[in-house]
């Protein structure tokens, strides 16, 4: 027992050491896949600052991890409504503006919604848009909104995201309704729609939706519109389609959370990255629409032509967080998935 | 005059009961399981009695809700489906494996080597990429439909991926050396003589499989289906890689709690009715070993 006691101390005095800010030392736990490599090394190349990257693939994953207290980041990259807890929850620091000059480059428009009024705590980071995705090539029909994806002559041929949010947003919307909508009343009307279109899919997949469809094992899919861009840059065949019925508005954003050690630091890398020219190697390496207006001035005419990153506008609308109903939302389609 | 000392009798008693020493030496794997084993399953089993706030944080509130929830038809119906799938990659992996690893076995030392190797080269790829290869192979340009269209056996392609065949492929791909090398280790131990004596005795080659060379390799079988039936119930990449995602596994769902819904209570309580599963399955495969010794 002695010996584990010591460990156990050893254990706690390296943890110490290692938790300990070092100075000039940023911590951003991110996006995987999302965040070049070279904005972070062309940031500490110009200010000395090493930057520690630690990454996630959903903001569930990242929202555990600050919940559960692990970790001390100074810099955190949540989608709108996991940033809307976090504010609710007091989780993030206000920002200083008088730090972050470059954020006049940011869209407006983008800094004033509902999951952030004023931007008190935000600032976005790249923005993006769920769609429908069709191979011209082997689908001649029009497609323009949910209803034309989940056909029954299309059973097989499609790849949708696997995430349950997206799948019950997608039939609210076909219904006229929101994405908050999430009522038992509303969920009940949900469900019959639901069930039919889950017989239909042959593909759920969120990570990269985007293979199933080059290797032709599907010709329709409903996926992130950076995978769309992907598509269309590779063969345009694959076209973009923002659904008519509405489609959900992704802004990640870049915050700081309220325990951040080295809050000064933080706001110095939000900064370098809302500048045009760093913002615009975001944009070549993850074609997602860039809220960075001073940054899409530096893109080519090619990829400011690409219908999934630059979608003509659209009826879109940000997620709100909806607390516990996400449990029955998953509970919903894990009961219609396994029903099949 | 000073006496030389006397080295202290050895006693039954105190070989039984292990000095410092032996404890030292079984400290890391102590400390490794209190750790890594009891710990968590205690966080686990704590977690399933909780409640979940909004967040997906944990609120220390009793409640039996879990588990009521756990024996919603739902999941019944997606464990009772786990069962299946692992039962029929473990019953695919005997009639596959046994041959092979009988064949092993049986070989000359040399060659034997380098066969239980061929067993073993695919561990040295990462399992994700190894599955990755499969959906090269089976998706629908891919690499076994383009053989088959070109020796003219089908004329289209056919639908091999995501789909419930491509999931039992995957994962009996992904078990399979883990029932040839238990059932390897039991054969090679096999001792000739006694196949010899059967056959002396009359026993048709039939016979002397089904009662001298089966039964004495069940040690063998029986490891093997643990080793593949436990870890295929709970596996959720290859239904999520080469399924599509479409037919939910208990090991998605489980994962779904944590990473999706933020209810970790609902999945610890999934966790720890999952773990009573194996302790049952463990269990029975245990006495039905015992049974035939005493």
């Amino acid at each position: 027992m002695k010996t584990l006691q010591t460990m156990l101390l050893a254990l706690t005095v390296l943890w110490a050491t290692v938790a300990l800010p070092a100075a000039g030392e940023v911590n951003l736990f991110g996006w995987s896949e999302y965040v070049p490599q070279e904005v972070l090394d062309g940031f500490t190349k110009e200010t000395g600052i090493k930057v520690n990257f630690e990454s996630y693939a959903s903001n569930e994953e990242m929202l555990s991890k600050l919940v559960a207290g692990g970790g001390a980041y100074d810099v955190v990259q949540p989608s709108d409504y996991t940033a809307e807890v976090m504010v609710r929850r007091g989780m993030l620091a206000p920002l200083n503006f008088a730090l972050l000059p470059n954020r006049k480059n940011i869209a407006p428009d983008l800094l004033d919604l509902p999951h952030d009024p004023a931007g008190k705590f935000t600032v976005p980071y790249m923005t993006g848009t769920v769609g429908i995705v069709v191979n011209t090539e082997k689908v001649k029909t029009p497609i323009t909104g949910y209803r034309d994806v989940f056909q029954p002559q299309f059973k097989d041929r499609l790849v949708v995201l696997n995430d349950n949010r997206e799948l019950v947003t997608w039939v609210l919307y076909s219904l006229g309704l929101t994405s908050s909508d999430v009522s038992a009343a509303s969920l009940a009307k949900v469900r019959p729609i639901l069930a039919a279109w889950v017989k239909l899919v042959k593909v759920f997949d969120s990570d990269s939706p985007k293979t199933a469809l080059l290797n032709g094992d599907v010709d329709i899919g409903i996926v992130w519109s950076g995978e769309a861009a992907i598509l269309w840059n590779e063969n345009k065949k694959f076209k973009y389609v923002l659904p008519v019925d509405g489609a959900h508005l992704f802004v990640d954003t870049l915050c700081i959370p309220a325990l951040a050690k080295n809050k000064a630091a933080a706001h110095q890398l939000i900064n370098y990255i809302l500048r045009p020219e760093v913002s615009k190697l975001i944009s070549d390496k993850f074609p997602y629409t860039n809220p960075n207006l001073a940054a899409r001035q530096l893109l080519t005419a090619d990829q400011l032509a690409n219908p999934a990153s630059y979608p003509a506008s659209g009826k879109l609308e940000t997620f709100r967080d909806i607390g516990k109903a996400a449990a029955e939302i998953d509970k919903l389609v894990t009961d219609l998935k396994s029903a099949q | 005059m000073l006496a030389a000392p006397i080295p202290p009798p050895l006693t039954l008693g105190d070989r039984r009961r292990p000095g410092w020493r032996a404890w030292a030496l079984i400290t890391p794997m102590v400390a490794w399981l209190l750790l890594f084993v009891i710990v968590p399953t205690a966080i686990l089993f704590v977690y399933s009695f909780c409640e979940r706030d909004e967040v997906g944080g944990v609120i220390f509130h009793f409640t039996w809700e879990n588990y009521q929830r756990v024996l919603d038809p739902v999941y019944l119906l997606i464990f009772a489906r786990s069962v299946g799938y692992a039962g029929l990659t473990t019953i695919i992996c005997v009639i596959v494996g046994y041959p092979v690893a009988y064949y092993i076995a049986r070989a000359t030392e040399e060659r034997r080597n380098r066969l239980l190797l061929l067993v073993m080269v695919p561990f040295w790829t990462s399992f994700l990429i190894r599955t990755y290869a499969w959906i090269t192979i089976l998706k629908q340009e891919g690499l076994l439909n383009g053989l088959l269209q070109s020796m003219h056996v089908t004329t289209g392609p056919l639908s091999l991926l995501y789909t419930p065949t491509a999931v039992v492929i995957g994962l009996v791909y992904a078990y399979l050396p883990f029932m040839i090398l238990p059932i390897y280790g039991s054969a090679e131990k096999l001792d000739n003589a006694l196949i010899e004596a059967a056959y002396d005795l009359g026993a048709g080659p039939l016979r002397a499989f089904s009662a001298v060379i089966v039964p004495l390799t069940m040690p063998g079988i029986a490891a093997g289906t643990l080793l593949v039936f436990v870890p295929a119930i709970g596996m959720f990449a290859i239904t999520d890689l080469m399924g599509g995602a479409k037919v939910p596994m208990i090991g998605n769902v489980i994962q779904n709690q944590f990473l999706q819904a933020r209810d970790w209570p609902f999945g610890a309580a999934l966790g720890v009715v999952f773990m009573l599963m194996f302790a049952v399955t463990y269990g029975i495969l245990q006495s039905r070993l015992a049974r035939p010794k005493s």
